[in-house]
């Protein structure tokens, strides 16, 4: 057992931190007051607002939730930002050949599958040769960002479009909407129902959600479910506790590694799909902001529990809408990423100290 | 073969001097036995910060200096994660990437003055060609033939052992991470530099390039330094062939730009000969 660090240590770290921060607000030319509420009412503010933390919300649940499961298994997935975007571009293409609901669930399965294989260098290295999974997975994220961006500007570019981007899908090949709501009267449309053209193009739609969030939710808790009941969840768990006890125990610790990253990518690889099914309806040059990134605090805010995944992404989803809104009275949008940064390293702290003192 | 010596090789070696640098930067960090993903973040950090000073102050020298502190401080805080709090490697590593991301842009958007033209002061180059290519013999010599340096060696292959000895893991990981922080700078700050501004992440993954180099040398500084200039010399090769078919085919540029990453896939596949690391990477 090694020795902890003392609880003062731990209190000067959250001083340090939160100084760090106090220092950014007043550095960031207006009050710290009005600078929190913009963020604050980005986020939260109308129904407009949440519609936005939840759009930034839906791809660092599925994304958080690759990053959990390798971690699980003792594995560092760093490389959830590339398998994201390949799901992401293995979709677009997908559906765009294949349109309607069939496209739809066809692209589902393939962003899975496409973010999967994506993993399988990373898992069979790591299984077959020893080689840290941490190093191929930073590669394979930068491949991954150079050939869909070769990809998207050269091949698969849609020829009348001067931006490096797919064609937009077909409406029917999109994910229905599971709510709308008309920011001018109040209607609320649910799915099925007739939707008023307009809507969008008015600018009238104050709120829509589909139905990524739901399944994201359903598939974390299904997962903790496994994890928890299962002989194979059982084995995850041993591998990640302790891999040599796990293989003296008789876990085949190399399929386990494979199989571990290749659900990881796969979960990483459907946030993809949906983002483009579900909300952005194209592939295109830049197509994220650093979800992959965002993910790994995700997976750590989110603690032991899988289900801690949901509140996490939320917090996340949140501190990026609301940084959007920074940005529209000149407060650079960096600002949240140093208050990411700085809230991983806060968690993990706390989360050292627990597990050493138990 | 004038045309190679005078563009393609200056183009090359000024591509690949931050490689060079990081990757001894890097070398420090992990050979004491801290993983260190946060190179990347470490440059962005020396090159916005350089950027501000240089131009507010008008002055290189202090460009540099400033530069070089903000890695610095960003080595320090990197220290203090892994060895006060025992925070992971990777974690504390991916935190400070995403600080520096967002702290640039933070910095560089609220404290550029946009109508100042001021360009950042061109550094004399030679004197990081010379930095570049003797980093790597003089820390060969430093952990070959000196007490420090073997001792650091020492630490990064078994902390434990080297604890009992009398080596405070702790002290020595301390220098290493401070020589991590002052060549990631440098290596910033001649991004900056030879850019002339400072745009959003401009590092543009060097500093993972510079990772993969040390690991295809396979911890070690020549072999490390040779790889991010062969790395450098693939970057240069792309601007050269930007846009002319080769062999019949237009290769788009990501295609040179990938080079790096998939050789050390391939390296580290054990297709180029067993790769190891050193073994108390990572260790308390």
């Amino acid at each position: 057992m090694t020795k902890t660090f003392a609880g003062w240590r731990l209190i000067a770290l959250y001083a340090g931190l939160s100084l760090i921060v106090v220092l950014l607000l007043l550095g960031s030319g207006v009050h710290p007051a009005v600078a929190g509420g913009r963020l604050w009412e980005g986020a939260f503010g109308s129904p407009q607002a949440w519609r936005g933390t939840l759009r930034q919300m839906m791809p660092l649940l599925f994304a958080g939730l690759s990053v959990f499961i390798g971690l699980r298994a003792g594995l560092f997935n760093i490389g959830a930002e590339g398998q994201l975007l390949i799901g992401a571009l293995a979709t677009a293409t997908t559906a765009l050949a294949v349109q309607g609901p069939l496209g739809m669930v066809l692209g589902l399965v393939v962003g899975v599958l496409a973010g999967a294989i994506w993993t399988l260098p990373a898992g069979l290295i790591k299984a077959y040769r020893g080689g840290h999974e941490v190093i191929t997975t930073i590669m394979l994220n930068n491949i991954a960002l150079l050939v869909t961006g070769a990809l998207v500007a050269g091949p698969l570019k849609a020829p009348e479009k001067q931006m490096p981007t797919t064609p937009m899908l077909e409406t029917q090949t999109r994910m229905p909407s599971l709510l709308r709501l008309d920011g001018n009267n109040g209607t609320v449309w649910t799915l099925g129902s007739p939707e008023d053209p307009g809507v969008r193009e008015m600018g009238r739609l104050a709120f829509e959600m589909n139905l990524a969030i739901p399944l994201g939710i359903v598939l974390i808790l299904a997962f903790g479910w496994w994890l928890a009941r299962s002989v194979r969840g059982y084995e995850v768990c041993a591998m990640g506790e302790n891999p040599v006890a796990a293989r003296f125990a008789g876990v085949d610790t190399r399929r386990t590694t494979v199989a571990a990253l290749a659900a990881s990518g796969g979960a990483a690889g459907l946030g993809g799909a949906l983002l483009v099914l579900g909300q952005e309806g194209r592939f295109f040059a830049g197509f994220s902001p650093g979800y992959g990134f965002d993910a790994l605090g995700v997976a750590i805010l989110a603690g032991s529990s899988p289900v801690g995944i949901v509140p996490a992404a939320f917090v996340f989803g949140a501190l990026n809408k609301g940084a959007l809104s920074l940005q529209v009275i000149d407060v650079p949008k960096g600002i949240t990423g140093v208050i990411l940064g700085l809230l991983i390293v806060a968690f993990a702290a706390a989360r050292v100290r627990e597990a050493r003192s138990e | 073969m004038i045309d190679f010596v005078r563009i393609f090789l200056p183009t090359a070696v000024s591509l690949a001097a931050p490689l060079m640098l990081a990757a001894m930067g890097g070398y420090l960090s992990e050979r004491s036995g801290v993983i260190n993903i946060a190179l990347e973040g470490k440059m962005l950090m020396a090159a916005c910060a350089a950027a501000l000073a240089a131009a507010s102050s008008g002055n290189a020298a202090i460009g540099l200096l400033v530069g070089i502190a903000a890695a610095l401080v960003m080595s320090l805080a990197h220290w203090l994660f892994t060895q006060t709090y025992k925070l992971d490697h990777i974690v504390s590593g991916m935190a400070l990437n995403l600080v520096a991301v967002g702290g640039s842009n933070f910095l560089n958007k609220r404290f550029t003055d946009l109508s100042a033209t001021g360009q950042i002061p061109q550094l004399p180059l030679p004197v990081y060609y010379v930095l570049a290519f003797g980093l790597p013999v003089i820390l060969l010599v430093y952990t070959t033939r000196t007490r420090p340096g073997l001792r650091m060696l020492a630490v990064g292959s078994d902390p434990g052992k080297s604890r009992q000895m009398g080596v405070d893991p702790l002290r020595v990981r301390m220098l290493g991470l401070i020589g991590t922080g002052v060549f990631t700078g440098l290596a910033g700050v001649l991004i900056v530099s030879n850019a002339g501004r400072f745009t959003d992440g401009m590092t543009g993954g060097k500093g993972y390039i510079a990772l993969a180099a040390l690991i295809l040398g396979r911890w070690r500084p020549v072999p490390a330094a040779a790889a991010a200039l062969l790395f450098g010399m693939f970057e240069a090769l792309q601007i050269q062939f930007q846009g002319t078919p080769l062999l019949g085919a237009r290769l788009p540029s990501e295609f040179w730009l990938c080079i790096p990453y998939v050789v050390t896939i391939v390296a580290m596949a054990g297709l180029l000969g067993q790769s190891r690391a050193p073994a108390g990477l990572g260790k308390p």
